[in-house]
């Protein structure tokens, strides 16, 4: 199928132009992700979502509740993101193990309650996503979520530089540490809402993480680290449906694997990353 | 009680004013005390040493003088207007293959908004290197910070903090992670600091011999303040049993108080 004929279908333009804006905003929401060592929180938020999707529909199905379900996801994953963030923070158990129990059980949570509604299709939609169920809608909330998201990223990078380099320079420089640090959490825990759809709840940390492990391994400094990750996160999910097309593959583990093979690339051609002036 | 006032001018009997006074400040973290009952004078041009056992409240007397951590009780009183402060952590807890090198950090670390993407801005550069070559470390600007060696790492700290032009520089345990070459630059770098630019210093170090050689007083800390004074008087043994206690060791007598570096 040539490019044209790609282009010329409606779902399949709105999967690449979808491709196009999450996913270099995963890549940036990455790097501070992977650097402040929140990678398993974004896993687990992701995977924590089946139990706001299984919450929307028990509300639908029992009470009658008609509401959307991205906003029941949406809700869920945020109170969920604050509630690890404070216990994180706050509490006397370790970070990573507040947000294992609270996954663990979300996800048992979701499971119960969509096995009791008997919808074992809805599972493997919110396990797996599809790109290709992108309409103008899912857009104007990825392209909402982008300029918010990434614009408050973009302000706030000394802020979330020094607090990931020294939380107690940052402090000392009367840095908001702890406004922040929330806030943080609620911009991965809505970047995971809005991706599900893209990738669902087993493969989205991918699109975060990876692109930022990718570029670190060729980058010599963070700016170099920041425009990597990016490019990385536009171009290996464009490839990956691109692939899904042509070899007629699910959407998802195409694009997860293209950004697999993009990371073995990088780390290949690592010794010579400075030869190639990206150091 | 959280108080954080101004003090009216104040000149010593030296003739030097008071840059900070501490009132009465006590530190609780939740049923224990940090510090308790804590008056302390930091004096203008001073070189001012805490010292003490682990868990004597150093580090927690450092962080209230920056306001990072909430007085239960008592006051911090700053001079008018008040000294801009420049802070030197003990390390940075970072990934070390995290790729940022010295230069941006300093960027990040200095005051006003940071270059676009993590950038230096190049209003930001002239300050960064002048910043850098007043601590003799200008040839790591492009550096990885992960990269440097303990002793560079506390120079480029150093240079971040003077890039807010402090009148009073805190430096938690600048020491501890360096070797003993690299300890005695360190020392030197501080003085010339405080003599050419007429810093204030307050630092921690649990390393005496250090101590002796770089503070002008030194207060010793256990719970509370044990002593306050010369580093002739508080590093005799008397004052370090009763800061440390019985078990202290080396002796006082080892550290050889040879102040003629000074």
């Amino acid at each position: 199928m040539s490019l044209s004929d790609v282009w010329s279908y409606e779902f399949m333009r709105y999967a690449i132009l979808s491709a196009m804006i999450l996913g270099p905003l995963c890549a940036l929401l990455g790097v501070f992700v992977t650097l402040r060592g929140m990678a398993f929180f974004s896993d687990a938020l992701a995977h924590s979502a089946i139990a706001g999707v299984a919450l929307g529909f028990l509300m639908e199905e029992k009470f009658g509740l008609q509401m959307d379900p991205m906003l029941v996801v949406l809700a869920f994953s945020l109170l969920l993101a604050g509630a690890m963030a404070w216990l994180s923070r706050n509490g006397t158990l370790a970070p990573d193990t507040v947000i294992a129990f609270s996954f663990t059980g979300c996800v048992a949570f979701g499971v119960i309650v969509i096995s009791m509604l008997g919808n074992y299709r809805l599972l493997d939609g919110i396990l797996f996503g599809s790109i290709y169920a992108n309409g103008p809608q899912d857009l104007l909330r990825q392209g909402t979520l982008a300029l918010v998201a990434g614009g408050f990223l973009i302000s706030q990078m000394r802020s979330y530089t020094l607090m990931t380099l020294s939380p107690e320079l940052a402090h000392a420089q009367r840095v908001k540490s702890a406004i922040l640090h929330y806030l943080f959490a609620l911009l991965v825990a809505a970047t995971v809402v809005v991706c599900l759809k893209m990738l669902g709840a087993l493969l989205l940390s991918a699109l975060i993480v990876i692109p930022a492990a990718a570029a670190k391994l060729l980058s010599g400094n963070f700016r170099t680290l920041l425009v990597t990750s990016m490019i990385v996160g536009l171009f290996a999910p464009l490839l990956g449906v691109w692939t899904s097309i042509q070899l007629d593959l699910p959407s998802g583990p195409a694009i997860v694997m293209c950004n697999v093979l993009v990371l073995l690339c990088c780390y290949m051609i690592r010794p010579f990353a400075s030869r190639l002036a990206l150091s | 009680m959280i108080a954080v006032s101004p003090l009216p001018h104040t000149e010593l009997e030296d003739g030097r004013g008071a840059l900070v006074k501490l009132d009465a400040v006590g530190v609780r973290y939740g049923s224990q005390w940090a510090l308790r009952g804590i008056d302390l004078t930091i004096r203008e041009g001073d070189r001012l040493a805490l010292i003490g056992p682990n868990g004597a409240g150093k580090s927690t007397l450092l962080k209230s003088l920056l306001g990072m951590v909430p007085l239960t009780e008592g006051s911090v009183h700053l001079s008018q207007p008040p000294p801009t402060i420049g802070y030197v952590p003990q390390r940075l807890h970072f990934d070390a293959s995290f790729p940022i090198s010295v230069e941006e950090f300093m960027a990040v670390a200095a005051p006003g908004s940071s270059g676009w993407f993590g950038g230096v801005p190049a209003s930001k550069k002239p300050m960064i290197m002048a910043s850098l070559e007043q601590v003799d470390a200008a040839i790591l600007a492009r550096k990885k910070l992960g990269a440097l060696s303990g002793g560079e790492l506390q120079r480029v700290l150093i240079a971040a903090a003077l890039l807010q032009n402090p009148r009073l520089l805190i430096l938690d345990e600048p020491a501890s992670s360096i070797d003993r070459r690299g300890a005695a630059s360190l020392q030197t770098l501080l003085l010339s600091l405080h003599r050419e630019c007429g810093l204030t210093l307050v630092f921690v170090s649990h390393d005496l011999h250090w101590v002796s050689h770089l503070a002008s007083r030194v207060a010793c800390l256990n719970g509370t303040l044990c002593g306050l004074g010369s580093p002739e008087e508080m590093l005799s043994e008397h004052h370090l049993e009763e800061t440390y206690g019985d078990s202290f060791y080396p002796k006082a007598g080892s550290f050889g108080l040879d102040r003629r570096a000074v």
